[in-house]
């Protein structure tokens, strides 16, 4: 004698024990089970199937050595690798994340070291040598042999160079001079260039 | 190293230092150029040497005979020119971060004190129908 609604949930059977039914559907192949012992034993031996079919499988699996297949598949994965903008970003993110203290302590560092080695460089490539103290070159004190026939003339120009002319000075046989040495220096009147050039050429 | 040789040692620099300091070197920049009225050549680096001389003489030729750094001390060094004349330069003192030399180029005689990118010119006497000029400069 046939059962109308075991007709209806007979093709619904192997999918419920699959787990491929919807929740509505399921809900209803459990009522009908619960009333129909006929479908209840068709569903335990389709349960019962798949796990013997499940053990046999699996015996035969561990029959196989998987060992060198993860191995291979393993080494065919190839990590997908970012863009570089987008690794850097994910790096600070993480760094930032978990290492926000270390982080904000050596940027705060490196902040303070250039906020010092700018003015320090800067400081140092404008400093004169050793030395070098001076806006201009400033002829202290000059003299000539006593026994040379010349006289020094002493050219500052207005940039800050220093020019010391030998000129000759035939009236001179008494030796040389100081500047501000209470000496004859105020003498050393600058020779005119022609002059000058005349004497030396 | 014990505790007692550290700080000897410490304390010897420390006192060492200024006396080394003291001592200089400075370094010059020495150029021995070669002068003259007759046209010729003249050095591109020598052109601001030519505008300076300029006032007391236009010379057309300027040339870089010998061309030196040198670390003068209170000890002396000498810059010889191509006429068989001597320049010896020696370093008179340093002072506020300021150095004073001597030159003596016979006949004449000379104590200056030096300043940053500022030239120091001497007559240095004749030669092949021109002069030569000591030039004395910082170290480029």
């Amino acid at each position: 004698m046939k059962n109308p609604a075991r007709e209806k949930f007979l093709p619904l059977l192997s999918p419920y024990v699959d787990g491929e039914l919807t929740p509505e559907e399921r809900q209803q192949v459990d009522q009908h089970l619960q009333l129909n012992k006929e479908s209840a034993a068709q569903v335990a031996d389709f349960r019962a199937g798949d796990g013997l079919m499940r053990n046999a499988l699996e015996m035969q699996a561990d029959d196989v050595d998987w060992k060198q297949f993860t191995d291979d598949v393993m080494a065919r994965i190839t990590p997908e690798k970012l863009p570089l903008f987008e690794r850097l970003k994910l790096t600070f993110s993480e760094l930032f994340t978990y290492q926000r203290g270390p982080m904000v302590a050596g940027l705060v560092g490196a902040v303070a070291a250039v906020a010092i080695a700018i003015p320090l460089t800067l400081s140092i490539a404008g400093r004169a040598p050793e030395g070098y103290g001076a806006g201009k070159v400033e002829v202290q004190t000059v003299s000539v042999d006593t026994e040379a026939a010349v006289k020094p003339v002493v050219f500052e120009t207005e940039s800050g160079d220093a020019v010391i002319w030998v000129v000759d000075a035939p009236e001179k046989k008494d030796g040389g001079r100081k500047k501000g040495g209470g000496s004859d220096e105020e003498d050393v009147a600058p020779t005119p260039p022609d002059e000058a050039k005349k004497q030396d050429l | 190293m014990t505790t007692f040789t550290r700080r000897w040692l410490l304390s010897a620099a420390l006192l060492a230092a200024p006396v080394a300091l003291a001592d200089g070197p400075v370094s010059v920049q020495a150029d021995v150029v070669f002068a003259s009225t007759t046209p010729g050549k003249v050095d591109p680096s020598l052109v601001k040497m030519q505008e300076t001389l300029a006032a007391k003489v236009k010379y057309l030729t300027l040339e870089k005979r010998s061309s030196e750094k040198l670390a003068v001390t209170n000890k002396g060094i000498t810059v010889s020119l191509p006429n068989g004349k001597a320049a010896a330069l020696s370093l008179e003192g340093l002072k506020d971060g300021v150095a004073t030399l001597r030159v003596k180029l016979p006949p004449a005689d000379a104590t200056y004190s030096l300043a940053k990118d500022k030239s120091f010119y001497l007559q240095g006497g004749a030669h092949e129908g021109g002069e030569l000029w000591l030039v004395l400069s910082q170290p480029r």
